[in-house]
C-alpha cells in the first residue's frame, strides 16, 4: 500500500520537469541540443585544464614564453589598478603561474624550466596559443577565467566562457547560508530548491552538493550560453539526478510549483544601468550585460524575485538574494515588510568578507 | 670417537640455544603480559570487580624494568662498553668492533630517551593505572594509558636490542669454541646488520617527542632593515623549501607577503610528511646574515635578520582546541571598491582573526575564497593548538615559540658571506664553510647536531 502510493506520487513530483527536461534525453552530448534547432545549438567550450595534452614543447621554449609573459605582466605595474581597480602586476604574475598549471600536463616539470633545457613537456595548448592568450589577457583585459575557461569557486572548478558570468567569491557565502538552514531543518533538505539566473550553475551545483541525493534543485536562466555551460558543469559533477536546468525568464519555468519551493536563491543582475559604462574593463568589456544590468536603480530583478518568492515558497521556505550593497539590502527588506506584509519573516542582512552588506535572507511566514 | 665428540658438541650447542631462548622468552613473556594487560585494561575494568583488577594489576605493573641482561659468561652491554675495544671499519668483520658500535648506539639511544627518567615516569604511570578510580575520568585515563603504552614500547624496543646483541655474542663464542665457521660468520653478519640498523635507531630516538611525528607549518618573517632583510627572509624560506623537498616532504605555500622591491615580508609554508615537525623545530629562532648587500649602491656590508617559527599540525583531532564561529572575524585580504558583480578578480585571500586571542591567519595561495578560508582555518587551528600547548606545558621545554614570542635577540645561527664565508650555529657551534650548500637546503647537519646536543647534554639521563 505504502509502496504503491510512493510510486504513484513520484511522477507527479515534478509535473513541469518531465515535460521540459531536455538534458536527460540527450545523453551523449550535454549541450542542450534538444532545446534549440540544430544550427543554433551551443557546444560548451572545454576548459584548458581538461583538454587533452596533445601538444608538446621544450622546457626552454616554455621558459622563453614565461619570461616574455612575465615582463608583459610587470610592465602593467599599477596602471590598471589606478584606472579602474583592475589587477596589478603581482596579481597578473600569479595568474600566469595558474595559466601554466592549467596548460602543462606534468606541473612538477615547471620548476625545471631552465634556460638550456631541451626536455619536452606535454601541453594542453600550443605555445603559440599561450602567446595569444596572454596578449588577450593583458592587452584586451580579457578576464583570466575566460582565458583558462574555468573559475575555482568553493571546492568546485566550474567551466566558464564568454556569454556567462564568472561566479564571484562573494556569492560562495549563499551556499553556506543554505548549509546552515538545512542542517537545522531536515524537511527543507528534502524539498525542492530553485536557483534563478544560474549562469554557470554555481549556486545550483553548490546547493545540490549540500542537499545530497535526497534534494532537488531547479536552476533557470534566460541565456542560452548559460544553459549550455550550466548543463556541462552539472554533468561534470555527476549531479544530473539532482539538478535540472531549465531555460526561461525567472519564475516562468517553475509553473506548477507555486507554494511548493523549500528554498529560493538568486544572484540576479543588480548593477544600476548608469554604472555599466564605468565598470572595470574585464567586467564591462567582456561579461554579458544581461547578467549585470539591473535597470535604473539596479533593483528590477530583485523586486521581481521578491514578488515571486511570496508566491512560490512554501510556508517556512527560505530565500537568499545577493544585492549591490547596503542600499539594496535596506530597500529590499523595506519592500518586503511594507508591500508583502506578513508573508516573510526573520529577515537578515549579511555582509560579505569585505564588510559590505551584501545579502538578504529570510523565511516565508507560516501563514500566507 | 668422532661420533661421541660430535654428539657432545651438539648437545652443548642445543643447551646454549635453549638457554638463550628461555631467557628471551621470559623477557618477552613479561613484556607481553604487561602490554596485553594494558591493552585490555579499559574494557575489562567495567566487567571485573574492582578489588580483583587491582590485585592482578599490581602483579603486572610491578615489574617494569627488566633485570640487566647478560651473555652466558656474564658479559653485559655496559661490560662491552667498559672493555674499550677499538671500533674498526665495518668491513673489517671484527665482531668485537661491531658489538662495541652497537653497544655505543644502545647507550646513546638510552641517553636520548632519557632512560632513567623514562623508567621513573613509567613506574609513575603504572601506579596511576593501578588506581581503581582511574576510569572515572576517561579522558585522563586515555591519556595516561596512551603515554604508558608509548613509553613501554620504547623500553621494550631497547631491551630487545640489548638481548639481540648479547645473543649474537653468545653464538659467536660458542661457534669459536666449536670451530663452527658457518655459525660464526652467520652471527658476525647478523651483528654487522645490527650495527648498520642502529644508526637509524639513534636518529629515531632523537625524534621521540610527542609531536615530532607530525607535519608542520614553517613561517619566516623579515626583520627590520627593508629590502635587504626581506631578501634575506626570501632566501631563508627558499632554503626550507629546498630542504623539505630533498627530504621528500610535500611543500605548499600557504601565505606570502612580498616585499615592495624584492623578497618577502613574511611567508608560511606547509611541510607534509613524517617527522617534519621533529626536524624543523630545530630551526626556530633568529637567523642572521652578513653580506655586501646587492641593494646597496655603495656596496657596504649589511647585517640582516629573519625570524623562523615552526608549528606542528596535530594529527589527533581530539587534541584540537575548540573554535567558536562567533569568535572569528573573517576579512577579505585586499578589498576596496563595490565588489560583487562590479569586480573581476583572481585575488580571493582571506584573513581570519580569532577575536579573543587576537591570533590571525591568512591564506592567499588557493584559487577560490572558500579554499583560502579553509586553509587559513587550518593554520589558525594549529596556532591556537600551539598556544594551548604552551599554556599547558610551559614547563615542558619541547614546545616551540610562536613568531610573536621570538625576540630578535634569540639568534640561533649566523650566515656570513663576507668578508669570509661560513655558517655557524650559535647553539652548538656546528659550522660549515660553504654557505651556498646550506642555503640550497643542506641543513641536516645543523638540525641533527642541534637535536643531539639538546638531548645528549643531559648526561645523567642514562
Ligand atoms: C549576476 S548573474 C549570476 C549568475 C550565477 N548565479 C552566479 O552567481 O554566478 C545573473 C544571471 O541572471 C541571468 N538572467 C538575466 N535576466 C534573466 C531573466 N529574465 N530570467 C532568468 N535569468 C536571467 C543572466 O543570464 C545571468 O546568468
Amino acid at each position: 500500500m505504502k509502496l504503491s502510493l510512493g510510486s504513484l506520487y513520484r511522477p507527479s513530483r515534478f509535473p513541469l520537469l518531465l515535460k521540459s527536461y531536455p538534458i536527460s534525453r540527450s545523453r551523449r552530448s550535454f549541450c542542450v541540443s534538444s532545446l534549440s534547432s540544430p544550427e543554433t545549438s551551443l557546444k560548451p567550450q572545454i576548459p584548458l585544464f581538461l583538454r587533452p595534452p596533445i601538444y608538446s614543447t621544450t622546457l626552454s621554449d616554455l621558459r622563453k614564453w614565461h619570461d616574455w609573459a612575465e615582463s608583459l605582466a610587470s610592465s602593467v605595474g599599477s596602471t590598471f589598478e589606478k584606472s579602474d581597480n583592475g589587477p596589478d602586476s603581482s596579481l597578473l604574475c600569479r595568474e600566469l603561474k595558474w595559466l601554466l598549471e592549467d596548460a602543462v600536463e606534468d606541473h612538477t616539470l615547471v620548476s625545471q624550466m631552465g634556460v638550456e633545457n631541451d626536455r619536452r613537456v606535454r601541453m594542453r595548448a600550443h605555445v603559440d596559443e599561450l602567446y595569444n592568450l596572454w596578449k588577450q589577457r593583458i592587452q584586451e583585459r580579457r578576464p583570466f577565467q575566460y582565458v583558462v575557461g574555468c573559475e575555482h569557486w568553493r571546492d568546485l572548478v566550474l567551466s566558464v566562457q564568454e556569454g556567462v558570468l564568472i561566479p564571484r567569491p562573494e556569492t560562495e557565502r549563499i551556499v553556506d547560508f543554505v548549509s546552515d538552514v538545512v542542517s537545522k531543518d531536515q524537511e527543507l533538505k528534502r524539498g525542492v530548491w530553485a536557483d534563478l539566473g544560474t549562469g554557470s550553475g554555481a549556486l545550483g551545483i553548490g546547493i545540490s552538493r549540500i542537499l545530497g541525493s535526497e534534494g532537488r534543485v531547479i536552476a533557470t536562466d534566460l541565456s542560452r550560453v548559460a544553459i549550455a555551460v550550466a548543463s556541462y558543469n552539472v554533468h561534470r559533477y555527476g549531479l544530473k539526478d539532482i539538478i535540472e536546468i531549465r531555460e526561461g525568464s525567472w519564475f516562468e519555468p517553475l509553473k506548477g510549483l507555486e507554494g511548493k519551493l523549500a528554498g529560493l536563491v538568486s544572484n540576479p543582475p543588480y548593477i544600476p544601468s548608469k554604472d555599466i559604462s564605468g565598470l572595470q574593463a574585464e567586467v564591462g568589456r567582456h561579461e554579458p550585460r544581461v547578467a549585470l544590468d539591473g535597470g535604473v536603480d539596479g533593483m528590477d530583478a530583485l523586486l521581481h524575485l521578491c514578488d515571486g518568492a511570496a508566491l512560490m515558497l512554501k510556508p517556512g521556505g527560505f530565500f537568499a538574494f545577493e544585492t549591490n550593497g547596503e542600499q539594496h539590502c535596506r530597500a529590499l527588506v523595506d519592500y518586503m515588510e511594507n508591500n508583502k506584509s506578513g508573508s516573510f519573516c526573520n529577515f537578515e542582512i549579511i555582509p560579505d568578507f569585505a564588510g559590505i552588506e551584501r545579502f538578504v535572507t529570510g523565511f516565508h511566514g507560516k501563514a500566507i | 670417537m668422532g661420533c661421541s665428540q660430535e654428539g657432545e658438541v651438539e648437545a652443548k650447542k642445543e643447551e646454549k640455544i635453549k638457554l638463550g631462548r628461555e631467557k628471551a622468552s621470559i623477557a618477552s613473556y613479561c613484556a607481553a603480559a604487561v602490554s596485553e594487560e594494558h591493552d585490555s585494561l579499559a574494557p575489562s575494568f567495567a566487567r571485573v570487580p574492582l578489588g580483583m583488577v587491582f590485585a592482578t594489576q599490581i602483579r603486572f605493573w610491578g615489574s617494569q624494568a627488566a633485570p640487566e641482561q647478560s651473555t652466558s659468561d656474564g658479559l653485559t652491554v655496559d661490560g662491552i662498553l667498559a672493555s674499550n675495544w677499538t671500533i674498526l671499519d665495518e668491513n673489517e668483520g671484527d665482531w668485537k668492533s661491531h658489538a662495541t658500535a652497537v653497544a655505543q648506539s644502545i647507550h646513546l639511544i638510552k641517553r636520548r630517551l632519557q632512560w632513567r627518567k623514562l623508567i621513573v615516569r613509567l613506574n609513575m604511570l603504572s601506579a596511576e593505572l593501578n588506581k581503581p578510580d582511574l576510569w572515572d575520568d576517561p579522558v585522563h585515563a586515555g591519556k595516561i594509558s596512551r603515554e604508558h603504552g608509548s613509553l613501554q614500547g620504547k623500553m621494550k624496543e631497547v631491551n630487545a636490542l640489548e638481548q639481540e646483541l648479547l645473543e649474537h655474542i653468545d653464538m659467536i663464542k660458542l661457534a669459536r669454541e666449536e670451530n663452527d665457521e658457518d655459525l660464526e660468520s652467520e652471527s658476525v653478519k647478523a651483528l654487522l646488520n645490527m650495527r648498520r640498523n642502529s644508526k637509524e635507531k639513534e636518529l629515531e630516538a632523537l625524534l621521540a617527542g610527542e609531536q615530532d611525528l607530525y607535519s608542520c607549518y614553517i613561517e619566516v618573517q623579515a626583520g627590520a632593515g627593508g629590502t635587504e632583510s626581506m631578501d634575506w627572509a626570501a632566501m631563508v624560506m627558499q632554503m626550507y623549501k629546498s630542504w623539505a623537498q630533498r627530504r621528500g616532504y610535500k611543500v605548499t605555500v600557504v601565505e606570502e607577503m612580498p616585499g615592495e622591491i624584492a623578497g618577502i615580508k613574511r611567508a608560511t609554508i606547509k611541510v607534509d610528511g613524517d617527522y617534519a615537525f621533529g626536524y624543523a623545530k630545530a630551526e626556530v629562532g633568529v637567523h642572521r646574515l652578513v653580506r655586501i648587500s646587492p641593494f646597496d649602491s655603495n656596496k657596504r656590508r649589511h647585517t640582516s635578520f629573519a625570524a623562523v617559527a615552526v608549528t606542528p599540525i596535530l594529527g589527533d583531532a581530539s587534541a584540537h582546541v575548540q573554535i567558536n564561529e562567533s569568535d572569528l572575524r573573517i576579512e577579505r585580504f585586499r578589498s576596496g571598491g563595490p565588489g560583487g558583480q562590479h569586480a573581476n578578480t583572481t585575488e580571493s585571500a582571506v584573513r581570519i582573526v580569532h577575536i579573543p586571542t587576537g591570533i590571525t591567519a591568512t591564506c592567499q595561495n588557493e584559487r577560490s575564497q572558500h579554499q583560502n578560508k579553509a586553509s587559513a582555518m587550518a593554520v589558525l587551528q594549529s596556532r591556537l593548538d600551539q598556544l594551548e600547548m604552551a599554556r599547558q606545558a610551559h614547563l615542558n621545554a619541547q614546545h616551540t615559540q610562536s613568531l610573536t614570542d621570538i625576540t630578535w635577540g634569540s639568534q640561533i645561527r649566523s650566515y656570513v658571506l663576507h668578508p669570509y664565508r661560513m655558517v655557524k650555529d650559535l647553539r652548538t657551534n656546528y659550522e660549515v664553510s660553504d654557505p651556498d650548500s646550506v642555503l640550497e637546503g643542506d641543513l641536516d647537519g645543523f638540525i641533527l647536531s642541534y637535536l643531539s646536543a639538546c638531548l645528549d647534554k643531559d648526561e645523567d639521563g642514562a
